[in-house]
């Protein structure tokens, strides 16, 4: 070993070596290693020394030199350790060196705390100048803070029907307030819209208070609908009046129906009716007037019921009869016109039923337990006038109601395909124009029902299978060898109906939806 | 996906299953619908749109207008219908 031999030679500057590395600990990092792992270096870095040493030329320069070169050396003999030393003990000098502190650390649990500090100025802000609501509509942006990727797992797990449940109650509110509020939520708002800018697009604000008419007008629709039909065969106007009452009563049947001993009868009659109602519009009619007779008198809303049926005997008409006491004087001036209208039906215009209507209306203003006339023709068409007097008490009401409520739900049904015409289009769409797409829609449903039953018939069946939609779609164009009905599914339906429509391989060897 | 996601204006995704049924019963009360039948009736009626949609930008495009009109429309429901007759 030549150092040591070198290193024997001048003991004077091994010393000062060490000495050097004890004191002088902050010149470089690997000062701080132990002196034990110095002992073999420095008798290596000695030459290293010397050489520089030598070149001073002196000793004493030599030491003096030596003690710079020392410096110098003990760096080159650091850089000369950095080169000899592994990288783990580079890092545990870094690491010693380093500050403690990390800015890495500290910055995920400082940004949802201050996140949840910002909700919670912004919701004290908002709780002493605006109105209760804003604070339902805090709460779901406070509960986003916290959780930042909880949103991201929402998107995925909520189901399209109650993700728009949830967006319906969240949405209504949080428009309000929006405009309202400060910047100062704006970061949360914008997190909040994030999450709900989704494939299931959320509905528009009217959408609650859609849902929550619906079944009322489920029960109107049918038979307002039903009555145009017949309203439009017989092109009279009375009729207009006719189902304008029902379907301003019709609510109240709902209530109604339970307290009224006759409305299981009628119930079964409007069942029968509604059997029958393809059958000929003029009992439909008939009925419809016959049932609205007596509702007149106040008492017998429920009976607009049985308003299709023409099975439906005058039975329920009569019926009331008995009880004509109680409510007449309640209705007083309605018993007046019912018999008003009873003795004049002739004013009517079903001429045919006209004299079996007289013939009624004596039979049933003389006894009471009348017999049951035919019941086609035998329905009194003495509704249409009852319901003269009665739209005269209520016309607002019933005027307005009627011919929107007839419109309406068809409308409603299209609607959101007119509005996905507006939005495809790109471009600013007239008023009169988006009239003729409904039009072009019905046109358009009407071919797809005559074409979807041409194809089941053909194929021997009488319910609508995907087979034949999707051969509706090959014959439009739509589907061809190279794009795949599953193709367009996958393109345009979000992903629960997809779900639905795509067979797809599950665990436990099962495929839903089962082939 | 369709380009909806962009949009400012939020489009309904929801197949209004309820009025398809319903419409079918009353226009031929003896048929029936099977599964998921609505489902694809709606991708039909979507497509349809997109297709007069595009149709009638195109028309109004030619003519020039930044507005959708009556008469474009109208030229480009005879076409679209007739090509979806089926």
């Amino acid at each position: 070993m030549a150092a040591l031999s070198f290193s024997d030679g001048d003991p004077t500057v091994r010393t000062l070596l060490r000495r050097v590395l004890e004191t002088a600990d902050s010149r470089t990092p690997m000062r701080r290693r132990s002196t034990r792992i110095n002992a073999q270096r420095r008798r290596s870095q000695t030459p290293y020394s010397n050489r520089q040493g030598s070149q001073t030329q002196t000793s004493a320069r030599k030491q003096s030199h030596g003690a710079r070169s020392v410096g110098r050396s003990t760096r080159v003999q650091g850089r000369g350790r950095l080169e000899e030393q592994t990288p783990r003990t580079l890092l545990r000098n870094i690491l010693l060196t380093a500050p403690e502190s990390s800015t890495v650390m500290p910055d995920p649990v400082v940004k949802p705390a201050q996140v949840p500090e910002v909700a919670r100025s912004s919701r004290r802000e908002s709780s002493r100048g605006s109105l209760e609501l804003h604070l339902p509509e805090l709460e779901p942006p406070s509960t986003l803070a916290p959780g930042l990727t909880a949103p991201g797992k929402r998107k995925q797990k909520l189901r399209l029907s109650v993700f728009q449940q949830e967006v319906n109650q969240g949405l209504p509110l949080s428009q309000e307030p929006r405009r309202s509020r400060s910047a100062d939520v704006s970061s949360l708002a914008s997190s909040f819209n994030l999450t709900f800018v989704l494939p299931g697009q959320p509905e528009t604000v009217e959408r609650p208070g859609l849902a929550r008419r619906r079944p009322i007008r489920q029960l109107v629709n049918a038979g307002a609908l039903l009555q145009d039909l017949e309203d439009n065969s017989l092109d009279s106007a009375l009729p207009g009046d006719s189902h304008r009452i029902p379907v301003a009563a019709l609510p109240m049947d709902v209530g109604l129906e339970d307290t009224q001993p006759f409305s299981q009868s009628l119930a079964a009659f409007s069942l029968s009716g509604k059997h029958s109602l393809p059958s000929p519009s003029r009992p439909g009619v008939e009925d419809v007037e016959r049932v609205v007779g007596p509702p007149s008198s106040g008492t017998r809303l429920q009976s607009r019921m049985s308003r299709t049926g023409s099975a439906a005997s005058p039975f329920p008409f009569l019926e009331p009869q008995p009880q004509p006491a109680e409510p007449r004087e309640a209705v007083g001036s309605n018993e007046a016109a019912e018999p008003k209208d009873q003795e004049g039906p002739s004013g009517s215009e079903e001429t045919s039923a006209g004299p079996a209507n007289g013939e009624l209306s004596s039979s049933t203003r003389d006894s009471l337990p009348a017999a049951q006339p035919p019941p086609s023709p035998g329905v009194a068409v003495l509704p249409s006038e009852p319901l003269k007097s009665v739209t005269a008490k209520c016309p607002s009401r019933t005027q307005t109601a009627g011919p929107r409520r007839r419109q309406d739900p068809h409308k409603a049904g299209l609607s959101p395909y007119v509005k996905f015409f507006s939005f495809c289009t790109k471009m600013p769409v007239e008023k009169k124009a988006l009239e003729i797409v409904e039009k072009c829609l019905d046109k358009y449903f009407q071919h797809l029902c005559n074409d979807l039953e041409v194809f089941a018939a053909h194929a021997g069946r009488k319910t609508v299978k995907p087979e034949d939609l999707v051969l509706l779609m090959r014959r439009q164009g739509l589907v061809t060898d190279q794009v795949s009905q599953h193709v367009l599914v996958e393109r345009y339906l979000p992903l629960e109906y997809r779900q639905q429509l795509i067979p797809c391989a599950f665990s436990g060897n099962s495929v839903f939806p089962a082939q | 996906m369709a380009p909806s996601t962009t949009a400012t204006r939020r489009v309904k995704r929801k197949a209004p299953r309820a009025f398809l049924k319903r419409f079918l019963k009353q226009k031929k009360p003896h048929l029936g619908l099977g599964r998921c039948c609505d489902l694809l009736i709606h991708l039909n009626c979507l497509l349809f749109v997109q297709r007069l949609a595009a149709e009638s930008r195109t028309n109004a495009c030619e003519s020039k207008s930044r507005v959708i009109k009556k008469d474009h429309i109208l030229a480009a429901a005879k076409v679209i219908l007739k090509k979806s007759r089926g």
